[in-house]
């Protein structure tokens, strides 16, 4: 009888599929994926859009807060120079999605940088605290910079494009999300099984102790701050395509709270969780928006906005009183009542 | 010279409620080590029960205020009974979380009774002021300064003097020992919180007074970030001090550098702060051992 997963050797603790079932999953997830916008109405495939846009961003934060255990609510701020590069590249530049992209996330990488460099010294909530510093000036320089930025008036940008086929769907612009979210999937994964992974998963537990045995905790850090940017960067120029306009008011504070909550509704520290979270909590919001709104205009507009806050800030609240592994905990616990039955354990 | 007298006083007076929102993140940062974010958010809330007390009796500013500061009692003692004692425990970030879940959940709850037009808290001292030389106050703001003054002397008085005050320093110095020295830990948070809350309740009637409520009351508390971590988030007198610095720092930027720079002139300092003591100027330098 099959009992578990038992790993023999160092090559099956870090492989990508831990056995043969998970890579049909995968493979069939992958099939799923690609025949579901034919199934979706254009409404659906847009919202799909919407969070496999966030799932990459979220990726990246929960790189640095999941497994480096760097609380950060600068998601919004790296978003903004993500989607702020993309809108004024490729409207005010003419240049294409294919270049846009990349630069989105080096550019906000190297913010990551300047971000991560005085955050060195910095723990938990004093780091938490900074990066939020750093949402609310960056916020500021995109307003007062206005010759590069337009102010507070916004940039709209042009239909994605790849190698000169308009992108003109949602359904079109699924697939370059498909395939950029599959990226950020396999390279979170790959990085957590490599050296980089588990130096970070190090510093996470206890960072004194990490430097003790030799990782360079400094250097390993401001890997975690790069990579997580450039993540949250590409996200961030996706949604300036997505929603083919820019302005400082879509990376609101509240975008930073958000992804954190998504990271911890997930399940901290693991990519299928992060992934999870973000349709949780967007899937919760438009479940919200479909209840209140089939039950006719009794409400206004006002009350649906705060009745909506209401229930996600509850939803928060619940998650982490009954359930602070998140979903991809209450999974783990069914799996392994599942796998072990009839016997507990 | 009176351009810069007038941006200091001006700045000062904004300073003392940064200064007052501040010791109530400090004092919940000390005596439980956690970053309450729902701080703002409680404040806007028993500035809005405020101000449905002030339109349905008459009552003189003072007297407002002292059955603003029982209710914030009760709202900070449920509040940690409700939401924040079931966390005991858990993870700090869990808490600080649940903290923001909170907020989310009070900005909510404040639009959906009260509306989200602007209000003005009706009190008797209304537009009434002082002019000192080339400065005008306003009667609340003067108020704003003496009630800082009076929480300052009072969390001195308690925390150094008073049977409480003594048990939540030896809890903000170490829990586990605290707990065994016999004192009662679960009460140490209830109470932190409660003051917490009545602090929080004294600036939401002060700002409520001094600039009329709204709907984004509770960015006030974000604003007093600054002076929190400027201080260091352990330090109550700390916090108070840095607020009154922040204020006058805001207020200077915003005058002789640049518009606009009044938002972010706090946060910039913080970043340079934190890089040379990252505890804050009086926050204790947290020593690792492995």
């Amino acid at each position: 009888m099959r009992t578990g997963v038992f790993e023999e050797s160092y090559s099956e603790l870090i492989s990508l599929y831990r056995n043969p079932t998970q890579t049909y999953w995968t493979v069939a997830l992958v099939l799923a994926a690609l025949v579901a916008p034919l199934l979706l109405t254009n409404h659906l495939t847009s919202l799909v859009n919407g969070m496999m846009i966030a799932a990459v961003g979220v990726i990246g934060l929960n790189l640095l807060t999941g497994t480096t255990g760097l609380i950060s609510f600068g998601q919004a701020g790296f978003l903004a120079v993500g989607g702020y590069t993309a809108a004024v590249l490729s409207a005010d530049y003419g240049m294409p999605l294919w270049l846009c992209l990349p630069a989105s996330g080096l550019m906000a990488a190297a913010f990551g940088l300047i971000v991560g460099i005085p955050s060195l010294r910095l723990k938990g909530l004093y780091l938490a605290i900074t990066t939020m510093a750093f949402t609310i000036i960056i916020t500021h320089i995109i307003l007062s910079a206005e010759s590069i930025t337009h102010g507070s008036s916004g940039i709209s940008t042009p239909k994605p494009a790849i190698f000169g086929v308009e992108l003109a769907t949602d359904k079109s612009f699924y697939y370059l999300i498909l395939a950029i979210l599959t990226l950020a999937i396999l390279g979170s994964a790959n990085i957590k099984r490599s050296r980089i992974g588990r130096a970070f998963l190090a510093i996470r537990e206890q960072d004194i102790a990490a430097r003790v045995m030799g990782v360079p905790v400094a250097r390993y850090k401001l890997y975690a701050f790069v990579v997580s940017s450039f993540y949250v960067g590409v996200a961030g120029a996706l949604m300036a395509y997505h929603i083919r306009f820019v302005n400082v008011d879509s990376f609101s504070l509240v975008i930073s709270i958000e992804a954190v909550s998504m990271i911890i509704v997930g399940g901290l520290g693991s990519t299928a969780g992060a992934v999870i979270g973000v349709v949780f909590v967007l899937g919760l919001a438009e479940v919200l928006n479909y209840v209140i709104g089939s039950m006719g205009g009794t409400l206004g507009s006002v009350s649906v906005l705060e009745l909506k806050g209401f229930i996600y800030g509850l939803t928060i609240v619940l998650f982490l009183r009954f359930e602070p592994e998140g979903l991809m905990g209450i999974y783990r616990e069914y799996k392994n009542r599942w796998v072990n039955w009839p016997f507990r354990y | 010279m009176d351009y810069f007298i007038l941006l200091t006083v001006s700045g000062i007076a904004i300073g003392v409620i940064y200064g007052l929102i501040g010791m109530g993140y400090a004092l919940i940062f000390k005596a439980t080590s956690v970053v309450n974010f729902a701080h703002g958010e409680i404040m806007m809330l028993i500035s809005y029960m405020a101000f449905s007390i002030a339109s349905s009796w008459t009552l003189p500013f003072w007297g407002l205020l002292l059955v603003c500061v029982f209710i914030s009692a009760i709202v900070g003692l449920v509040i940690e009974r409700v939401f924040i004692r079931p966390m005991l425990g858990q993870d700090v970030f869990s808490t600080v979380m649940v903290t923001i879940g909170l907020a989310v959940m009070i900005r909510a709850v404040v639009v959906l009774i009260w509306g989200a037009d602007p209000l003005l808290l009706p009190t008797d001292i209304g537009d009434s002021g002082v002019e000192f030389g080339l400065v005008f106050l306003y009667t609340s703001q003067l108020y704003a300064i003496g009630l800082l003054a009076f929480c300052v002397l009072g969390m001195w008085v308690f925390l150094r003097f008073s049977r409480m005050g003594v048990a939540m320093r030896a809890t903000a110095a170490r829990e586990t020992t605290a707990l065994l020295m016999g004192i009662n830990v679960t009460h140490v948070y209830a109470i932190a919180w409660a003051i917490a809350a009545v602090i929080a309740g004294i600036s939401g009637v002060l700002l409520g007074t001094i600039y009329g409520l709204g709907p984004d009351l509770w960015t006030q508390g974000l604003r007093a970030f600054p002076a929190v971590i400027l201080g260091g988030l352990d330090s109550v007198f700390g916090a108070a001090i840095s607020g009154i610095l922040i204020g006058v720092l805001e207020n200077l930027s915003e005058g002789y550098i640049g518009q606009g720079l009044k938002e972010i002139s706090g946060f910039l300092v913080i970043l340079v702060v934190l890089m040379i003591r990252p505890y804050g100027l009086f926050g204790t330098p947290e020593i690792e051992r492995v």
